[in-house]
């Protein structure tokens, strides 16, 4: 960060930017369907078509499905900053341009903090069972934890998509394969080493068997960290790379 | 550290200009976009930037408010030179772009408040000023509708607030009414006097010949990446001579060549007189009676004949030519 930036006035600043995209979110409503209705479609569906046991074998995945949504709404976000020209008519202002970044991927954590609770929630509503012994926490963490992975896919695709009308639809492309490969809609994931597989299993074990052993998914929770570390990494530095001033 | 003597005065002299710019260039690969231009803008003052579309002069704006790097060429914009010192230069200016660049999920005030915010005003001043601003615009009424909901003239009319909330030294101005109906761009034109009034340096690219002419006190206009001519508009329109246009149609077209060549031989046409403002309607108006006589010899009917005087538009034309650009 610039020098000349003191570190209370950038914190005041991705405050206000974080205000300001939570706000263009709640009021977008396509946004919200996406975020809220896609997820809880596919609990409603598979309790309604398979009853309420589904969830025993399905569950785990299922509640994965929301967190990886976040990549289309990162994407759309900056893509459509760019679009709009906001993003350039921002820098230049006295706000540098990682407090831009920080502000947007950090309005998404919180929005996907508030999609797995709601998740969560509903799941439980539409007959989920949790195992005693699984603690509430650890299944909120596990989910966060692919939502910040998802931050760093979401950057690397807004580094090359320049409106957000393509953004929403060619994210689809990375979703749904780490959705169907990562085994959100089936019983085993296909490809173990996705962030979405790692995750699957790790909620498999503490909701389904209530085992949080670091041996059951202390593995599981670094190695998606870690996929969220370099993602995050790999996206900020193409991000600004693409969008660096000539 | 550096010891002064006792004796020694140190005089701080007042920043005579808000921009200087030396040999500055711009190139995209094969194109160069702006070709080293040197400009001299003083503070305070009202700058029209002309030029034809891909003339550069957005090129040359968008590398004075920081948007683009230069090439090569140097620049001090309000005394801070623009390659090292980008950050203290972004504090003291405000930029309108050309496009309608606004948040369409946020309301107008909330507009206005994040560029506030970005520049780290107090609250109670941002606000305060944001309803001054606004009911200058005529925005007040829709303040707290999403700017989504805004006619394209109220987006052009926020996205000028936007750019001046926190008061900056030094304004830069891309078509700020383009697209606006007569009534708005009186509004805009009188507000962006305004901020003359209080000191600041404007710096108004634009394609209306008008709004240049209106509101300039100093003109540069761009061709082909480099300054083709500076000067203010009453300068500027007297390179083409102090006297009148005479402008009419003619019922044989294919004659126009010839009529042209025969009325160039009269002496007062380009002749480059000094007259006074009455005489040169009465020496139009003989000029015209001398042109009748022409057309009479060739036979040829005249009609839709008028006189006026020289226009910033008939400058531009002179100066950059009929062609359409790229």
């Amino acid at each position: 960060m610039n020098s000349t930036f003191t570190i209370t006035e950038n914190t005041n600043r991705i405050w206000f930017l974080l205000i300001k995209n939570l706000k263009s979110m709640i009021r977008d409503k396509a946004q919200l369907v996406w975020l809220l209705g896609y997820p809880t479609l596919f609990i409603a569906l598979f309790a309604f078509a398979y009853g309420s046991d589904v969830f025993a074998i399905m569950g785990p995945g299922l509640l994965i499905t929301g967190p990886v949504v976040i990549i289309s709404q990162l994407t759309s976000h900056f893509a459509e900053e760019k679009e709009l020209g906001t993003l350039q008519r921002l820098t230049t202002t006295p706000v540098s341009r990682e407090t831009i970044l920080l502000s947007g991927l950090a309005s998404q954590l919180v929005v996907g903090a508030i999609q797995i609770v709601v998740l969560l929630i509903l799941a439980s509503l539409f007959g989920a069972s949790f195992h005693p012994d699984g603690n509430v926490v650890i299944l909120f963490l596990i989910p966060f934890l692919v939502t910040f992975t998802s931050l760093g896919f979401g950057l690397i695709l807004a580094s090359f998509i320049k409106n957000a009308s393509s953004a929403g639809g060619l994210a689809w492309f990375v979703i749904l394969p780490l959705q169907f490969l990562g085994g959100s809609f089936m019983e085993e994931p296909i490809i173990d080493f996705l962030p979405t597989s790692l995750a699957v299993e790790a909620m498999k074990e503490v909701m389904v068997f209530g085992n949080m052993t670091f041996e059951a998914i202390g593995l599981n929770l670094i190695l998606i960290a870690l996929w969220g570390i370099a993602g995050i990494a790999l996206g900020i530095t193409l991000f600004q790379r693409k969008t660096a001033i000539l | 550290m550096k010891w002064l003597e006792t004796n020694q005065i140190i005089l701080v002299t007042k920043l005579e200009y808000a921009i200087e710019t030396h040999g500055l260039k711009k190139y995209f690969g094969k194109i160069h976009a702006v070709d080293g231009i040197d400009l001299r803008i003083p503070k305070g003052s009202l700058y029209g930037v002309l030029g034809p579309n891909g003339a550069g002069k957005s090129t040359a704006i968008r590398m004075l408010s920081t948007i683009l790097y230069p090439t090569d060429g140097s620049a001090t914009v309000l005394g801070y030179d623009l390659r090292n010192e980008r950050n203290k230069i972004k504090k003291l200016i405000g930029v309108c772009p050309q496009e309608l660049v606004v948040y369409p999920r946020l309301t107008a005030r909330e507009n206005i408040h994040l560029i506030a915010q970005m520049h780290g005003i107090a609250k109670k001043d941002y606000k305060e000023r944001t309803d001054e601003l606004l009911g200058k615009m005529n925005l007040l009424n829709r303040a707290d509708s999403l700017s989504k909901t805004y006619s394209g003239g109220m987006k052009r009319r926020l996205n000028v607030l936007m750019a001046v909330i926190h008061e900056p030294e030094l304004l830069f101005f891309d078509e700020p009414t383009a697209g606006l109906d007569p009534q708005s761009r009186r509004v805009v034109w009188d507000f962006i006097k305004s901020f003359q009034e209080r000191k600041s340096t404007i710096i108004l690219t634009t394609h209306s010949m008008e709004e240049a002419d209106d509101l300039s006190d100093k003109l540069t206009i761009f061709d082909h990446g480099k300054i083709i001519a500076t000067g203010t508009p009453q300068e500027l329109k007297g390179r083409l001579g102090e006297g009148d246009n005479i402008e009419f149609k003619v019922a044989n077209p294919e004659m126009r060549e010839n009529i042209i060549e025969r009325v160039k031989t009269l002496d007062f046409v380009r002749g480059g007189k000094h007259l006074g403002k009455q005489r040169i309607v009465l020496n139009a108006l003989g000029g015209l009676r001398r042109i009748s006589e022409i057309m009479d010899s060739v036979k040829v009917e005249m009609y839709d004949i008028s006189v006026r005087e020289n226009t910033l538009e008939d400058v531009f034309i002179d100066l950059t030519g009929r062609r359409l650009r790229n």
